[in-house]
């Protein structure tokens, strides 16, 4: 019940707090959410990627999480600096079922406060929710070291439950990964991010300086 | 109708970082607005919940029974719920174990503003409540209560005992039992056998 209380929160604080309030307030929820959940350290990317798949990494509260091993990410000098990673089903999605169900539709504060979001922070929001769940993912990967090196969480693609899609060229750009393929990955999956070590100097950042 | 609750226990199990998230969304009103103003908002999306559910009438009593325990009713959208006499309904597990579970799990101990909270609205509403969600399911089942009509009356719930899932319990005060139990049209004993493996008892009943 927990998560439709949620819901009726939110339109409950849109009215009270504002849109724009009600974000700040997520963000402050995935910020916390991240602090809360410690730090981990890992040897090298195989062992983290091992515990990703044995869903012991923050990010496992997510749900199931690929690690795309395939599609490693290299710096200038072709070393493997990071990894794309994609969840199987967005976690907001029973939510939005449960809704359907026992309510009978999302409140429109839903769409307001991403849209809203997608106006004023980045335009990557399929739904209120995201907004969570892009800053606890910037913030856990801070919180997580690989041979010592903290993390960086860059946001890929999100596909919302319509079907509508947000990608976020910038950073395909960063990494280097080619649009439509990244669009193919959203047939599978519910969102796809990427992982590298902070401070890798990414081929698409170099080029552009 | 069956193959869609087959569907929908598969597809709509909640996720544990929204449940986490949730709860991490409230302690952060906490810690602007106090006990008094988390109560609030904890009052104020239940009654929100219960505005947007549809309104129900039954021509019977055994019917809106009926309907309570097989999930059909708004009364027990969120929960499942037995039956042990014409108004004494038993709510068999919390409907926030999932999340109370998830957040020890993965975050630790519950901060204590979960408990003052509780205070705070047994103090001034109903002397029902454990913890957070307790609120929001007690304020929800009485204001979701105004949506139905059976046999053209409008019924009531009040709120007998309620079980923590650390197995905490919280029992009306003495002055309240006798009434809430004999409506109930159980024993103080019965009522103690069903709180050993339930999460609540409450009674639903017509008004005059």
């Amino acid at each position: 019940m927990l998560d439709i209380a949620l819901v009726s929160l939110i339109q409950d604080m849109s009215e009270k707090a504002g849109v724009e309030g009600t974000i700040q307030y997520w963000i402050r929820v995935g910020e916390n959410l991240a602090k809360r959940m410690g730090k981990e350290a890992y040897m090298g990317w195989p062992s983290f990627n091992v515990a990703l798949r044995e869903g012991r990494t923050a990010f496992s509260i997510e749900g199931n999480v690929a690690a795309l091993t395939d599609l490693a990410i290299t710096d200038v000098d072709g070393d493997v600096v990071g990894y794309i990673y994609a969840l199987e089903k967005c976690v907001f999605e029973p939510t939005i079922l449960r809704v359907r169900y026992s309510v009978g539709q999302l409140p429109r504060a839903d769409k307001q406060i991403a849209d809203e979001y997608n106006i004023t922070y980045r335009n990557i929001a399929v739904c209120n929710f995201c907004i969570i769940h892009v800053k606890f993912r910037e913030e856990v990967a801070k919180n997580i070291t690989i041979a010592g090196q903290p993390l960086e969480a860059l946001h890929l693609a999100n596909r919302g439950f319509t079907g509508d899609t947000k990608i976020d060229e910038e950073n395909l750009n960063k990494i280097g990964i080619n649009k439509e393929y990244v669009r193919s990955l959203l047939r599978n999956y519910a969102c796809v991010f990427a992982l590298v070590m902070k401070g890798a100097r990414l081929k698409g950042e170099v080029s552009e300086e | 109708m069956i193959q869609r609750k087959i569907e929908r226990k598969e597809d709509l199990l909640d996720n544990p970082m929204v449940d986490i998230a949730t709860y991490l969304f409230l302690e952060d009103i906490a810690d602007k607005q106090g006990a008094a103003g988390m109560n609030n908002y904890l009052m104020s999306l239940a009654y929100s919940l219960a505005r947007s559910m549809p309104e129900e009438e039954y021509t019977d009593w055994d019917s809106f029974v009926e309907a309570i325990v097989k999930g059909e009713s708004i009364l027990s959208a969120f929960e499942k719920v037995n039956a042990v006499s014409k108004y004494c309904m038993v709510t068999v597990e919390s409907p926030f174990l999932r999340g109370w579970k998830e957040y020890t799990k993965r975050i630790g101990e519950f901060p204590k503003i979960h408990k003052d909270v509780a205070e705070y609205y047994n103090s001034r509403t109903t002397p029902t409540a454990i913890e957070t969600g307790d609120i929001i399911i007690q304020t929800y089942r009485k204001a979701a209560a105004e949506k139905i009509t059976v046999e053209g009356k409008k019924v009531n719930v009040a709120h007998i005992a309620t079980v923590s899932p650390d197995g905490s319990k919280k029992i009306a005060p003495e002055e309240w039992l006798p009434i809430l139990l004999e409506k109930a049209n159980i024993t103080r004993t019965q009522m103690n056998m069903i709180l050993r493996n339930n999460a609540g008892v409450w009674i639903v009943y017509p008004t005059q």
